[in-house]
């Protein structure tokens, strides 16, 4: 198979052959795509596995649905915004299968105490500090949480948050304060317990 | 005075997170200056961004080659495209929505069934009943439990037939074969797993599909780790016709409600 030249097509043709049901321009627009969208997931999420899944029925959505894109709003927020709703459903959905059954701690001493990289100490400073940053974000409800993963995950302005959640921009501003004022709150607290 | 000072702490945390031009970012900064509780506010949110922008999930990898990726999304995408043959979302979907029916119409008349009528029987103290409510409380995590049960373990099993559905690497052995991996060795601890999952009324709504989810991992389990192109191509097939993989899917979410 003939390698995709991704750069020569732009983002509206491929997605205009999508709602035609080509289903050749999947390849292109997720080599350009996949990456990005992973990284949205997985900030959201904080779980790789979920965050793949997501991504790939992400793109079968994206195929499925090319038809209703409209085109009022550009592929890679439209996609953005396919990935986070899919992302808070799976949230929604373990946050329910964690009440049921008991936490599950990841077990992962074994890299922690890896000789590779830092060493022990510094290894479980940084789980610790990445424990902190995932129950802080933990505790924001599902829309705070997207203002903050698109913002610092993505670097999204503003504007470019607004169109990706369909939001108002005052909103997203006060979402955005009020998320990482309940940040400082849960670090605040974790620190001093 | 208020009002100004609460705006001004709105722009103090977009200001952390960056997102203020040169003029407001200025205007901002002389407040803070002047202002002890701003300043506090500014050096503790500028923490929280510090922290999540030292988050290496932000450059993280997916464990995933690309190639692999597109064609799991076709796998499902082709699926999709498949004429259903037989409904059988009805078998997800009615269940549930009898279920939904049964509480709108039998709930009501339940309640005014143990609703007391006579005055005076208003005025006692409702006895409380421990062990009927621990019971109760019992059942319905069992219920529960059963259901995520279920719902995990279909979840695994989707993986492990995307995993071998979606194989294009060729296996170095022979050729015209594929490597499959792991997914026989997994296929049959999940089916080690199906049967111990409680057949019971919880999971009534999701036999069907884990009927078909058992029988596609037996053919799974019984494959070499370097399979013949054809026999991936036949399960593949499969998979598709039966529309398995959006099935899973809708049933996984239907049990984890």
């Amino acid at each position: 198979m003939e390698p995709a030249r991704v750069d020569s097509v732009s983002d509206r043709d491929l997605m205009a052959r999508l709602a035609a049901g080509d289903r050749d321009a999947l390849a292109p627009l997720m080599e350009r795509h996949y990456r990005r969208l992973f990284r949205l997931c997985l900030g959201y999420l904080r779980n790789p596995e979920d965050a793949l899944d997501v991504v790939q029925e992400a793109f079968v959505k994206a195929f499925l649905n090319a038809g209703r894109w409209d085109g009022s709003i550009e592929a890679g927020p439209w996609l953005s915004r396919v990935a986070v709703n899919l992302s808070i459903d799976r949230w929604r959905r373990n946050r329910r299968r964690q009440i049921t059954f008991a936490p599950l701690v990841e077990d992962d001493h074994a890299s922690t105490l890896a000789t590779h990289g830092p060493g022990p100490d510094q290894g479980v400073v940084r789980r610790e500090r990445r424990d902190r940053l995932d129950r802080a974000l933990a505790r924001l409800p599902a829309r705070q949480r997207a203002v903050v993963v698109l913002r610092h995950y993505q670097d999204m302005s503003l504007e470019e948050i607004a169109q990706t959640l369909g939001m108002r921009l005052g909103t997203v501003k006060s979402s955005l304060h009020r998320a990482l004022g309940r940040m400082r709150d849960t670090l605040r607290d974790a620190r001093e317990s | 005075m208020i009002l100004a000072h609460l705006r001004m702490r709105r722009r103090v945390a977009l200001r952390a997170a960056g997102l203020l031009d040169d003029a407001e970012e200025r205007a901002i900064a002389a407040h803070v200056e002047s202002c002890a509780r701003c300043r506090r506010e500014d050096a503790e949110l500028r923490a929280v961004v510090e922290a999540l922008e030292a988050d290496p999930r932000r450059e993280a990898e997916p464990d995933l080659p690309l190639d692999v990726l597109v064609r799991r999304v076709e796998l499902e995408v082709g699926e999709a495209l498949v004429p259903h043959g037989r409904p059988r979302w009805w078998l997800v979907a009615l269940p549930a929505a009898a279920a939904a029916l049964a509480a709108v119409v039998l709930v009501p008349l339940v309640l005014e069934k143990l609703a007391p009528t006579d005055p005076a029987v208003v005025a006692l103290p409702v006895p409380s009943l421990p062990v009927e409510e621990t019971e109760g409380a019992l059942d319905r995590l069992e219920h529960n439990l059963a259901r995520e049960h279920a719902a995990r373990y279909l979840s695994e099993a989707r993986d492990v037939l995307v995993t071998v559905a979606a194989s294009g690497v060729d296996c170095d052995r022979e050729e015209g074969r594929l490597d499959v991996g792991e997914a026989p060795d997994r296929s049959r601890a999940l089916l080690a797993r199906r049967a111990l999952l409680v057949e019971e009324e919880a999971v009534a709504s999701a036999r069907a599909v884990l009927d078909d989810v058992e029988l596609a991992l037996r053919e799974v389990a019984e494959l070499p780790a370097c399979v013949r192109r054809r026999d991936v191509e036949r399960l593949r097939d499969e998979v598709v016709r039966r529309h398995l993989l959006m099935r899973i899917r809708l049933t996984t979410r239907e049990l984890e409600g």
